[in-house]
């Protein structure tokens, strides 16, 4: 019964995206609509579409499941995603905005014009971080389909790339908006339901204050993370988000600066108020569902709730729901990095032309669905954690030292964000194949931002000192063009 | 490749379709828009002062901002580590620093956007007045 609530559940979701994509089509007509939705976007259209892309797998399962599985460490992770968009705010939102950038690579070129090789590793930094960013996507839905509905694991990654390439070659990213915008109001009500009725449900239970009541010793007994790796956690995720790319493209559907800064502060708004509900998923977990952080399935926690607390036709009705608000967490998440990748690619490889933006869709999607497939997760919200640790380390030295910084070099920048991404990555590769120690070289390792992020900006500032007559003759009209207020709306 | 501007319209049914634009071949903006002008056409030494200036004061406020934030965030992590006592003060039975991670970052977070946003847009008026050309 609850596999046919849910798959039921699962193919609305997808149908109405793909619905909603076809509908936006027909509004998409020119270029710069294909590409940038005309830079007309509201802010709350805007916002939502953000919250929509940026709420993805790891939040929608993997905070409750870091809350079963670390404890209080769990409750870092949310507070990180929102931070992080306020330092987006702080230091890239309206600047990047004025850039006229369309992507990342493309702010590199316009800082650096004469540096072909900026651009060239800018781009290959962001396929990496899409492609690294979709395959947890690909595992939540892997893990959701077969919770859901017993299919095979495979089947999940399947639908979600198929669903996406579609979406995508079709409607480019006027309709994503769309479909963006929608993701985020639905996401929001597939947990807020849920979360009403278990609230009402338990609450008035006298079982519940007795499990309130041993939860102390129970949170005891979970081995949360330590300071340093606290600390790390909280560097990467705010210094991450400011270079992940599927967020940063939103940036450039604002029609001005000014409404680039009103978009970040209603995304805050967005935001926090879907992470409430993750988190309150989370606790709920520990007190009914103690079983489950043990084993290796805590990402589970949001779709196995319902029926631990309900039975019968509730229960199969509020896992149908929350399979839905997952796929739909999927979808969007993942359309918005295949927009991303797959527009980096077509304008590396295939000189911008729609055609070959369709090519770098399939493309864009096909390997991740691989990847997926032959390799298996634990704790999605950690491996989103450490793809933050990797553009924290990369991209975002990159845009914070070219905003900000008048004696940036295009070598400095190269420099910096080779040394970030290899030190980060290496160090994140080896922390998976050596067996976990508690140490402070391991934990250094596990959670490298704490260390390569500092050490990426170090390298970046002293190469560019030591060339400091390779600054750019026309920084100073870059960068006034970067912080000078535009006039009304006007383009 | 077919030339899609060449091809006749689409025969397409109903009487809006005389209306519809005329299919074009879309393309993603060559370099023109990502050229910034080498030579600066007039070399106005003023307005340039103004634009470091406006720079100046827009990066000193978010790093006051964002400085604000990693040493809360910082801050709680380590008072928190370091001060176990925290965890006996409880609300409904849920120790107090859950709450506090839980819901209470949240609105700081939201009030220090909103303030940054006003403090933004007024140091970008204060450049728009003076350098009014």
């Amino acid at each position: 019964m609850t596999s046919l609530f849910s798959s039921l559940a699962l193919v609305v979701v997808c149908v109405t995206t793909m619905l909603i994509a076809f509908y936006g089509l027909r509004l998409s007509r020119t270029t710069s609509d294909f590409y940038v939705a005309s830079r007309s976007v509201k802010p709350w259209w805007n916002a939502s579409a953000i919250g929509g892309e940026y709420l993805s797998a790891a939040s929608f399962l993997g905070v409750a499941g870091l809350i079963m599985l670390t404890g209080q460490s769990g409750l870092w992770f949310p507070i990180g995603y929102t931070a992080g968009y306020l330092m987006l705010l702080l230091f890239v939102a309206a600047p990047l905005r004025r850039s006229q950038a369309y992507t990342i690579p493309d702010f590199a070129q316009i800082r650096f014009e004469d540096s072909k090789s900026l651009r060239k590793l800018t781009t290959y930094l962001v396929v990496v971080i899409c492609w690294l960013y979709i395959v947890p996507q690909m595992h939540g839905a892997a893990l959701t389909l077969s919770i859901a509905t017993g299919l095979p694991g495979w089947v999940g990654p399947v639908v979600v790339a198929a669903v996406v390439a579609i979406t995508v070659v079709s409607g480019g990213m006027r309709s994503v908006t769309f479909v963006q915008a929608f993701q985020y109001w639905f996401k929001l009500a597939s947990l807020v339901i849920p979360t009403i009725f278990l609230l009402i449900q338990v609450i008035p239970e006298q079982d519940t204050a007795d499990r309130l009541r041993s939860l102390g010793t129970q949170l005891e007994n979970i081995s949360g993370l330590n300071l340093y790796e606290t600390i790390s956690i909280i560097l990467a995720l705010l210094f991450g988000t400011l270079g992940l790319p599927h967020v940063l493209v939103r940036f450039y559907t604002n029609p001005t600066g000014h409404t680039a800064r009103t978009t970040t502060v209603i995304v805050l708004g967005l935001l926090s108020a879907f992470y409430l509900l993750p988190t309150t998923l989370g606790v709920l977990g520990l007190l009914y569902m103690p079983w489950l952080g043990s084993t290796n399935e805590t990402d589970a926690t949001v779709l196995l709730l319902p029926s631990a607390i309900f039975d019968g036709f509730l229960a199969d009705a509020l896992t149908a729901i929350v399979v839905g608000g997952a796929f739909a967490a999927f979808l969007s998440t993942t359309s918005g990095l295949v927009v991303s990748l797959a527009g980096a690619l077509s304008q590396e490889f295939f000189a911008g032309t729609v055609r070959g933006f369709r090519i770098s869709t399939v493309l864009a999607t096909a390997l991740p669905v691989l990847i997926a497939v032959v390799t298996n997760s634990l704790a999605l919200a950690g491996a989103i954690g450490n793809v933050f640790a990797f553009t924290a380390s990369t991209i975002c030295p990159l845009l914070l030292l070219g905003i900000w910084w008048r004696s940036l070099t295009a070598k400095g920048a190269m420099a910096g964000m080779l040394v970030g991404a290899v030190t980060c990555g290496l160090a994140l590769m080896l922390s998976s194949v050596i067996p976990p120690v508690d140490e402070l070289w391991f934990h250094m390792m596990r959670q490298p931002a704490a260390w390569s992020v500092p050490l990426a900006f170090a390298v970046m500032i002293a190469v560019s000192r030591s060339t400091r007559r390779a600054v750019p003759s026309n920084t100073d009209t870059v960068m006034a063009r970067l912080h000078v207020p535009d006039r009304g709306a006007q383009l | 490749m077919s030339n899609e501007q060449n091809e006749q319209p689409e025969q397409l049914p109903g009487r809006l379709a005389s209306q519809r634009p005329q299919r074009i071949r879309v393309q993603a903006p060559q370099d023109a828009s990502l050229n910034v002008p080498l030579a600066r056409p007039e070399h106005n030494t003023a307005q340039e002062f103004y634009v470091r200036q406006l720079i100046r004061s827009q990066l000193r406020l978010a790093v006051a901002v964002a400085a604000g934030l990693l040493a809360m965030l910082v801050g709680i992590s380590a008072l928190l580590a370091l001060w176990p006592t925290a965890y006996e003060f409880t609300l409904l039975a849920i120790p107090l620093p859950w709450w506090i991670l839980g819901i209470g970052m949240y609105p700081l977070i939201i009030i220090a956007g909103v303030l940054y946003n006003r403090a933004a847009a007024r140091n970008e008026e204060r450049y728009r007045s003076i350098s009014r050309d």
